[in-house]
């Protein structure tokens, strides 16, 4: 038998934000608020979108109006049953000003939301709760993949009664019931043994806030947690050791690592210009040199493992005489001066080194700016940065979610499109593809939207990254999740014993 | 004496009001925006304008400053943005953790400290001396959070005989409490050492000598008692360190205490919660103070208070 039956996770760095679904904007809040919830439908670990708490649902002719049919006799770990009321609560809680949440874009499409949200109507008009089970929602404009952005952790259902200090005393219908949550030490969590989908194998989950990643290590070294996520810079030491090797699991991530080329600056008007410093960067060289070659060159902003990603659009060589042919035909022989700016995290300021590096060999005179994220963030978002170097990890696994918030000229700025890239065929294309109900359809738009996007090259184009974990040898039936919150630890369990623990 | 502590606490108050000042007008001018924070990376205008009314970030800087002092007067260091929690009950659920790291780290390298001081000042120049000399350059040298990875791999991966982090019973503690106080205790070791040679050179030694007390009774009654002011003062001064310090020892170690509460606040941007806590670490700071001038009163009768 094993010393301990608990589970214990080691990924979270900092404290969640909340436990409340509508605050969950960050991934510590995020993956604690889909154990203890549930929503209409759910990712699995490789990022299929499958449904939940909604058995199946029907979308009317005219591509607007969704009917969700509800699971009978599911209740709330209060032991208060959910129905279709909750859903409407749920999400006008969401939306609700005094919430002061600020996740309420994923319930926008739903008539109404907007002008709830901003305080105009005191109910969201496109939410009809028809039966206890049944809940029609009524969308301004067909948008076929809405049933993706109800598997969010911001969409997630909550019981009508929810107290003012919810967010420490969460209460839900998902796998795991909320014990004990430790501030910047450990959240604890039980098996909830009325899990509609059938309860979790091990007894309790328990998710430590571990902040340096050294110490995680030593802690998954000395058998105290897990699983681990390996930051790309340490896999060759954990990929060459024998030991370690074993323990290795890895899946395709849906985050795009990239340089952000804000497209309203100087020269970077010009997207030659932008074509040349796509062209004058290696890299290859650094996804080996730099990121242990954990992921795939990018071509476009959409990830191999998502419908719309095209095999046949090859991201931009290494080509030097090239870049430089370029930036002279665009009326730049000597070159010019950008910044490029970096946060601290992970190995972003040593990539930066290296584009820097890469760049001057073409007559691209780099500075580098590097600040914290907060602060480069908002460079960024009010367009004072020239390169900026950054991620997106996908909320939702659609290529929308990579095309619309980071390309779209709507969402400019705040909104994710920090290129500021104003495309009238490229937004037309993805405007069509949101509204488009044809799967076939929706997809051939989104491959004509990837294409224009890497020929306008409005960023450098750098990789989509590859999760590695160590997984320790006695964890049974763990996945490596795709998108954060893909795995919710229900099929896991502990089967060998565990070396005895220093705890 | 209660006259003294009375007036000196009245003086903490415009040290308080300034530091009030400050970490408002550094906040101010400092770069990132709370409500992108609260938002995440996906986000519209529209609710970024609301929260930014509703959290006063819109009004002129005299108008927020004044909200927030006059908060700050009713005993209501606010809401945090990000957590929406009280930002006290947030402090004061952490900070006797980082009181209780602080604490052992300081009782720690006091004991050891000056026991190596003492036992260096014994014979000068000796083999012991020496060491300890060496020893307290590498233990001045070396940065907490390398004595920390260190300690670590040593105690908990290799040996298994601790827990690598977290919080929990004495065991979690000893190795954080190591790595906090490894420096303070090279630091007091030299200042005892110099301290009790000055002492052990003066004229009441040689007189307690030449009455032919024991060389203990003098080491430890003349001599330390004499020696402890300056290194009181040290340890006065230390307590900032200790505080500090326990901000990276706290990140390595897993410690849930203060400090690892104001690098995510700062992080963050949640200007309330940086702005509450360093309030409530200044209060400290100026008790303290005040506690080290009342122990020379104690360990030397000819201060007076």
């Amino acid at each position: 038998m094993p010393d301990r039956r608990t589970l214990i996770d080691s990924r979270d760095n900092y404290d969640p934000r909340s436990l409340d679904p509508a605050l969950s904007t960050d991934v510590p809040t995020g993956r604690a608020v889909s154990y203890v919830f549930d929503g209409l439908t759910r990712f699995t670990p490789q990022a299929q979108v499958v449904p939940d708490l909604a058995t199946s649902w029907e979308l009317s002719s005219d591509g607007v109006t969704y009917t969700f049919h509800l699971k009978h006799g599911v209740r709330f770990h209060d032991g208060t049953s959910f129905s279709a009321a909750d859903v409407r609560h749920s999400w006008e809680r969401v939306l609700d000003p005094k919430t002061r949440g600020g996740r309420g874009w994923p319930l926008y499409p739903i008539r109404g939301a907007k002008e709830f949200a901003a305080g105009t109507a005191s109910s969201i008009a496109g939410l009809a709760v028809t039966n206890d089970s049944t809940i029609q929602i009524t969308l301004t404009e067909p948008f076929a993949i809405f049933p993706k952005m109800l598997a969010m952790p911001a969409t997630a259902i909550v019981p009508k009664h929810t107290p003012p200090d919810f967010g420490e005393h969460p209460i839900g219908t998902g796998p795991w019931k909320f014990v004990a949550w430790h501030h910047d030490d450990y959240l604890l969590f039980a098996r909830n043994a009325e899990y509609h989908e059938g309860a979790p194998l091990a007894d309790s989950l328990e998710a430590r806030i571990i902040p340096e990643l050294s110490t995680a290590e030593a802690e998954f070294e000395a058998g105290n947690v897990d699983v681990l996520q390996v930051p790309a810079q340490e896999s060759p030491s954990w990929e060459s050791n024998e030991e370690t090797r074993p323990l290795l699991q890895s899946a395709p991530s849906l985050r795009l690592i990239y340089g952000a080329i804000n497209t309203t600056r100087g020269p970077l008007k010009d997207a030659r210009v932008r074509q040349a410093i796509n062209l004058a960067v290696d890299r290859g060289m650094i996804l080996k040199r730099l990121m242990g070659g954990r992921g795939t060159l990018a071509a476009g902003v959409i990830p191999p493992s998502l419908d719309g990603y095209n095999p046949a659009l090859s991201a931009y060589p290494y080509d030097t005489a090239r870049a430089r042919a370029l930036l002279k035909e665009a009326g730049y022989p000597n070159g010019i001066d950008i910044e490029l700016w970096t946060s601290q995290s992970e190995q972003f300021p040593r990539i930066a080194q290296t584009i820097q590096a890469y760049l001057a060999r073409v007559g691209i005179r780099v500075k580098l700016v590097q600040r914290d994220a907060s602060s480069m963030r908002e460079a960024a978002r009010n367009g004072k940065t020239d390169i900026a170097l950054k991620d997106w990890y996908a909320d939702y696994p659609d290529a929308e979610n990579f095309l619309y918030p980071l390309l779209h000229s709507a969402n400019r700025g705040v909104g994710g499109n920090v290129s500021f890239f104003s495309d009238a065929t490229f937004d037309s294309v993805v405007s069509k593809a949101r509204r488009e109900p044809d799967d076939q359809k929706r997809i051939a738009l989104y491959r004509e939207a990837d294409s224009l996007a890497h020929v306008q090259a409005p960023m450098l184009f750098m990789f989509f990254y590859t999760e590695l974990y160590a997984v320790q040898p006695w964890l049974k039936g763990f996945t490596v999740p795709s998108i954060f919150t893909g795995e919710r630890w229900t099929s896991v369990k502990i089967v060998h014993p565990p070396k005895p623990i220093a705890r | 004496m209660t006259a003294y502590i009375l007036r000196r606490l009245l003086l903490a108050i415009p040290t308080l009001f300034g530091v009030l000042v400050v970490t408002f007008l550094l906040l101010y001018v400092a770069p990132g925006d709370p409500v992108q924070e609260m938002v995440g990376e996906r986000a519209d205008s529209a609710t970024i304008a609301r929260l930014r009314k509703e959290l006063r970030l819109d009004e002129p800087m005299l108008s927020q400053f004044t909200h927030y002092a006059g908060g700050i007067l009713r005993g209501d260091l606010g809401t945090s943005y990000i957590t929406r929690r009280p930002i006290l009950s947030d402090v004061l659920e952490r900070f006797p953790k980082t009181l209780l790291l602080a604490g052992t780290a300081m009782l720690f390298a006091s004991i050891t400290g000056i026991l190596i001081g003492v036992l260096s000042a014994q014979r000068p120049d000796g083999w012991f001396d020496r060491l300890a000399l060496g020893g307290a350059y590498l233990g001045i040298s070396f940065p907490v959070y390398w004595v920390g990875l260190l300690l670590i791999l040593l105690f908990a991966v290799t040996l298994h005989w601790l827990p690598p982090s977290g919080y929990g019973g004495f065991r979690h503690l000893i190795l954080p409490a190591l790595a906090l106080g490894t420096r303070s205790v090279a630091f007091l070791a030299r200042i005892t050492r110099s301290a009790m040679l000055d002492v052990l050179n003066s004229d009441f030694v040689r007189t307690a000598r030449a009455k032919g007390l024991s060389e203990r009774a003098v080491v430890l009654k003349h001599g330390l008692r004499n020696a402890l002011i300056p290194v009181i003062t040290v340890l006065g001064l230390d307590f900032g360190y200790y505080l500090t310090g326990s901000i990276l020892t706290e990140t390595i170690f897993s410690w849930p205490g203060l400090g690892r509460y104001v690098v995510n606040a700062i992080s963050r941007r949640d200007l309330p919660a940086i702005q509450g806590s360093v309030l409530f670490l200044s209060v400290i700071f100026v008790l303290v103070n005040l506690l080290t001038d009342l122990a020379y009163a104690k360990a030397d009768k000819r201060v007076s208070l």
